[in-house]
């Protein structure tokens, strides 16, 4: 078994309002590997996007340790923090968050520049990366002009352009039609067949069901950790879409991380 | 303010109550950002309302000259020669004058007093004092109000050696009662004791002129008699006033002036030597155009501020409409009529304006006080200095500027309104982005020809009529309606820009294509001309900002530059904003680096206008009317080897017969004016091959006169109605009110640094009026002697005739220090516009910052450092603020070059463009700044936003 990329032990982290505190996680013990597919599942409200917050390092923790890649992340500076994330991390979320006034291109390539990726490299790979999600007639438009799918299709290129190790998505398919829902999952799931850790957070059991493992979480603590069939209940399996929907005539090699992996 | 909106919705129908509802809530939703918006409209509502105190003030201490210099008198006859008050007294008072309650003689000299040098200190010496025997019993008893006469205190009719001071020369002159003080007049010093002193009010406060200070001196009668006796040719004799009361208060009296006047004139006639002045209603007059004119100049050169603090209102509430978005589109979903939209916006922003327009009035009365207290700084300084300006706010002052500032918020806030509920509900709930306009149709093209050709007729009206505004309104609408229909024929760069760079060309061209209609152009024309130019090159900028992109895609991928792309990104790609803020920014900067130009080119100046002014002399040399200075005394004095001299008098004239008649200096001079070259003409009549020319021409003819060109001007700031080479102007004799027409040959500069007014031939003079004075001699000093000094030791040996000697050049720097200082003045006003223009960025990226929460979050998680963020902040700032300046410093600088080059609306002269450099970086420095420092805060708070927060990632 190989060293974990994502090692927590005892994180703790509380909101705390002037009416009242809530205690968001109670304790969270877990170990990642490098390429695990990771399901985080639970009812809303009991703590999963904290978890994805805190693990990664978008939010601080209140008690305990993160550790990606053996470092703490949690004790560097925020500055730091922030260079840990655009080296390792990449991020999907359910409202796509891509940057209005930049086009398609321009979004994929910021994770490349704030590497320090030159430009004319950048937007070569940013070009490729769009191409492969299957968005090349779209590389010059802007979010806005752009439908639902096709803009999660943008935040999942740009999530994984600069080959982070981890790939952190949470409720990816929150705002998508069933069939659109479905494309994107696929695109997902093949990024951990190129090898990268991807961590979905989500409520849908059909798509938890799909992962490799699952972590059960509720009240703020992983009440279940283990494949899905040991940790969900039986569940239908979803019709899955035509491939040609998704990517159209794309071999598998090409989903395999191009440029470079920090993962061991 | 909308607090009590809520008691009202029961009684309002349904739909009218839910709109009013959510207007109510929406503006006490979120009190920072009300705030924000009260803060950008208020400061536009003070600018106004400033402009109308500085007035007030002006108009305010003028008017109450008539207490101070005037109290219970109305009217006055002057009687030339003394000698004659009583003829004229009797004959005034040989049977009761209607509507007036008091008529008081008085004999009167200007002279020099000094007082004693004590052991504590030097003398002191004031060389135009104004020394009066009147009979104090009767003064106080002159009018219906003793207290009005100001000699309540000042005890009996001064007798033998004593006397009563003013309150002003007492403080000139250094003296208490009992201290002694010196009075030569006519080759005569008599020895006075002080007894007491009296305010400047009333009959102890008049003198001649408008002066705000009164060097008076009272005496015992008989004195000035008795000192004119040997009198030397050449000295103003003393004179005798009768001075008249009208029946009624200080204020309210001079209504029957007119009738009075008459009837003084029907009692007078035939008696020489008499001048009589309706003087109360002259003052209150004055007062009343002065209040004006400077409350228009103050309010025009304001506008500049106010359109800023106008794009800042729409900016703002343009911003609140794409927030508001969403939930503007689901209540049309929902079933409300746009009129609802136009109703709930628009309600909120009513509530808005009335709180910044209230606010403002009150802010723009503290900003008044600021700006009088400067300008009295500077009128301290000038010949008709008005000191202890005393601040007053009229009701209606504050009323028309809460008014008008309401009116324009009330305005921007329903257009706005208006623009804003002609969203598309799905891209509202959606918020998506508006699509590219299509292909305009026939509609529009039909609406844009009519404006063409609507434009065309106003170019053509304006033309024809010579008039400025038309002529730039015109041509603005022409550029603008083109490009609806340019685009039929080629892309939208080219057709927005093509019109824009030719209205631009046109616009600062008109000076010189067109000098009839632009000739003479006041600040309105420059206010709109300052809009027409930025709204054009704003326009062109926005239009093709994006061929900046092509830059920024190559910037290399370090901090810097990444920031530099996030930075520019959105001013690119939100044009409507960015536009705002650009004219917000250029329209202040054109109008501030324009007046930079003026006070550069006027600074720059003064060597040239010293020469042209000095006519080869060093020195101008006045002494006191009542106890001059002979040619003799003069070229006695070591250091002197040539003199001029010149005669002074007063005159009125008129610039045609339905003008009113206004008085003017009047000044003869005979060959050796011309001796070393003579004074240079700005412009003069082509008959004449050379200055000298024209000043011989005077002294061979009676009818022909020489001016400046301020000559007969009205109002402040450019010259306006002044006279022209080839006008006749009518000189009206002041004692026997004779006309002769004269006609203007030359005129000699614009500043009159040596304050002779009008020039004829000396032995003309006696032709033109009765009364003169040889008092001023222009003095070449020895070349190897220094004129400053001469100057000093002139002062000091001759203090008995109340020597007053000056080098040109520092008569020049003096006119031109207040001129510098005035438009200093104007700069400071104008920099409220900076002010708005700063402040309004600062709020924008507040509310920027709120805007693009998410989008911040999302590049923190992506691992943009909080620097990144920040710097990218501060980008887009300097890019607005950089890019504002650049447009409004080069189109200030052009339209300068352009307008001291071709037009006389300042000098007939062409006067030499400088490029203000140091002003010009001093305002780019404080611009860029003030800027970045504002935005600094908003951009730290962006850096520190959480990730997570502001994602809101939530289970």
């Amino acid at each position: 078994m190989p060293e974990p990329i994502l090692s927590a032990r005892g994180v703790r982290k509380t909101y705390r309002t002037a009416a009242h505190d809530v205690e968001a996680l109670r304790g969270i013990d877990v170990d990642i590997h490098p390429g695990e597919l990771v399901t985080v599942m639970g009812p809303s409200g009991n703590g999963k996007t904290t978890m994805l917050n805190c693990l990664s390092g978008l939010d601080d923790i209140d008690d305990g340790t993160v550790l990606v890649d053996g470092e703490d992340i949690h004790a560097l500076p925020d500055a730091e923090r922030t260079a840990q994330r655009a080296k390792r991390m990449g991020f999907v979320f359910q409202s796509f968050n891509l940057i209005p006034v930049f086009t398609a291109l321009e979004n994929v390539e910021l994770p490349l520049l704030v590497v320090g990726t030159r430009g004319k490299d950048a937007r070569a790979l940013a070009s490729a990366m769009l191409e492969r999600v299957g968005l090349v007639e779209r590389l010059h438009h802007r979010p806005a002009e752009l439908s639902g799918g096709e803009q999660q299709r943008v935040a999942i290129a740009r999530a994984l352009v600069a080959a982070p190790a981890i790939v952190w998505a949470d409720e990816p398919t929150g705002n998508l039609d069933s069939h659109t829902a479905a494309s994107v999952l696929d695109l997902l799931f093949e990024v951990h067949a190129a090898g990268q850790t991807l961590i979905v957070v989500t409520h849908d059991l059909t798509i938890g069901a799909r992962g490799e493992r699952v972590l059960q979480v509720q009240d703020g603590r992983i009440t279940a950790d283990g494949p899905p069939s040991a940790v969900l209940p039986d569940q239908p399996r979803p019709p899955r879409p035509p491939r040609s929907t998704v990517r159209p005539n794309r071999p598998p090699s090409m989903w395999s991380p191009p440029y470079r992996s920090s993962s061991p | 303010m909308v607090a009590p909106l809520p008691l009202l919705v029961p009684l309002m129908p349904h739909v009218t109550a839910v709109t009013v509802r959510l207007a109510v809530r929406n503006a006490l939703r979120r009190k920072g950002e009300a705030l924000l918006v009260v803060l950008g409209s208020l400061l536009g509502t003070a600018i106004i309302t400033s402009s109308f105190v500085v007035g007030d003030t002006l108009q305010a201490t003028l008017r109450d000259q008539a207490r101070t210099r005037l109290g219970p008198i109305d009217e006055i006859v002057l009687v030339h020669d003394a000698t004659q008050i009583t003829p004229a007294v009797q004959r005034i008072i040989a049977k009761p004058l209607p509507q007036t309650d008091g008529v008081l003689p008085e004999i009167t000299a200007q002279v020099a007093v000094t007082s004693q040098q004590s052991g504590s200190g030097p003398a002191h010496s004031e060389p135009d004092a104004f020394v009066q025997e009147v009979d104090f019993d009767a003064a106080r008893s002159f009018g219906n109000d003793p207290s009005a006469t100001g000699l309540v205190d000042g005890g009996p009719t001064p007798a033998g050696t004593e006397a009563v001071i003013g309150a002003d020369l007492a403080d000139s002159l250094h003296v208490h009662p009992g201290d002694r003080v010196q009075v030569f007049a006519y080759g005569h010093t008599a020895d006075l004791t002080v007894r007491r002193i009296v305010p400047r009010v009333g009959v102890a406060g008049f003198h001649p002129g408008f002066a705000s200070r009164a060097p008076n001196l009272f005496v015992a009668p008989g004195t000035l008699e008795a000192m004119a006796a040997g009198a030397l040719p050449g000295s103003l004799v003393p004179e005798g006033r009768v001075l008249v009361s009208n029946v009624g208060g200080v204020f309210d009296s001079a209504g029957p002036s007119d009738a009075v006047v008459f009837e003084l004139q029907i009692r007078t006639a035939g008696l020489g030597g008499i001048q009589i002045n309706d003087e109360k209603q002259q003052t209150l007059a004055f007062a009343d155009q002065q209040g004006r004119n400077f409350s228009r100049l103050f309010g025009l050169i304001g506008s500049f501020a106010v359109a800023a603090g106008v794009l800042l209102l729409i900016n703002i509430f343009v911003m609140l409409a794409e927030e508001r978005k969403a939930e503007l589109g689901m209540l049309r979903a929902l079933g409300f009529r746009r009129s609802h939209l136009v109703r709930v916006f628009g309600l909120e922003g009513t509530a808005y304006s009335i709180v910044a327009a209230a606010l403002g009035a009150l802010l723009g009365v503290g900003v008044g006080r600021i700006v009088v207290q400067v300008t009295e700084g500077i009128f301290s300084q000038g010949r008709r200095g008005i000191t202890g300006l005393q601040f007053a706010v009229q009701p209606s002052s504050l009323a028309a500027g809460f008014g008008i500032g309401l009116l324009i918020a009330l305005v921007t806030v329903w257009a706005t309104s208006a623009r804003i509920s002609h969203l598309n509900v799905i891209r509202a709930i959606r918020d998506s982005p508006e699509p590219a306009p299509a292909r305009h149709g026939a509609r529009v093209a039909v609406a844009a020809t009519a404006g063409v050709v609507l434009g065309a007729l106003l170019l053509a009206a304006g033309i024809s009529r010579a008039q400025p505004i038309p002529a730039l309104i015109g041509p603005a609408l022409v550029a603008w309606c083109l490009v609806p229909l340019l685009t039929r024929l080629m892309s939208r760069r080219y057709a927005i820009s093509l019109p824009g760079l030719g209205l631009i060309t046109y616009t600062i061209a008109a000076f010189s294509l067109l000098p009839s209609v632009f000739g003479h152009s006041d600040v309105a024309v420059f206010f709109v001309q300052g809009i027409v130019l930025v709204s054009a090159g704003v326009v062109i900028a926005i239009t093709n900002d994006d061929q900046i992109l092509w830059v920024t895609n190559r910037l290399s991928a370090s901090g810097g530059g990444l920031a530099t792309r996030l930075g520019l990104a959105n001013p690119l790609a939100k044009r409507v904003r960015t536009g705002l803020l650009l004219g917000m920014y250029s329209l202040i900067t054109f109008a501030l680096v324009f007046m930079a130009v003026f006070a550069a080119v006027f600074q720059a100046q003064a060597p040239r206008v010293t020469a042209d002014t000095a006519a080869g002399y060093d020195l101008r040399v006045d002494s006191s009317p009542g106890n001059p200075i002979t040619a003799a005394q003069l070229q006695q004095h070591a250091g002197i080897v040539a003199i001029a001299p010149l005669i002074r008098s007063e005159a009125q004239f008129q610039s045609d017969p339905a003008a009113a008649d206004v008085t003017q200096q009047l000044t003869g001079f005979d060959e050796s004016l011309l001796a070393h070259g003579g004074p240079t003409l700005s412009s003069r009549d082509p008959r004449f091959g050379s200055d000298a020319d024209a000043w011989q021409a005077l002294l061979t003819s009676p009818d022909l006169v020489i001016v400046p060109e301020n000559f007969l001007a009205t109002g402040v700031g450019p010259v306006r109605d002044a006279v022209h080479v080839g006008q006749q102007v009518t000189l009206i004799n002041p004692d026997s009110g004779r006309r002769h027409p004269l006609t203007v040959v030359g005129l000699d500069g614009s500043l009159d640094p040596a304050e002779n007014g009008a020039m004829v031939a000396a032995r003309n003079l006696p032709t033109l009026v009765d009364s003169t004075s040889a008092s001023r001699f222009y003095a070449k000093v020895d070349d190897r002697a220094e004129a400053g000094r001469i100057a000093q030791e002139l002062q000091g040996s001759l203090v008995a005739n109340g020597l007053k000697a000056d080098t040109f050049r520092s008569l020049v720097d003096d006119r031109l220090d207040v001129q510098a200082q005035f438009i200093s003045l104007l700069e400071g006003f104008l920099s409220l516009g900076l002010l708005i223009g700063i402040a309004g960025l600062g709020v924008v990226m507040v509310r920027a910052v709120r805007e693009r929460r998410r989008e911040i979050g999302m590049l923190r998680a992506m691992g943009f450092a909080s620097s990144v963020v920040r710097r990218s902040f501060m980008v887009e700032a300097a890019f607005i603020a950089v890019q504002g300046i650049v447009i409004g410093a080069a189109l200030g600088l052009v339209t300068g070059y352009s307008v001291l080059s071709n037009s006389s609306s300042f000098s007939d002269e062409s006067l030499p463009f400088t490029v203000p450099w140091l002003a010009l970086l001093a305002l780019a420095a404080i611009a860029l700044g003030a800027s970045l420092l504002a935005v600094s805060l908003p951009a730290t708070q962006a850096s520190r936003i959480k990730p997570a927060v502001a994602l809101r990632i939530s289970d």
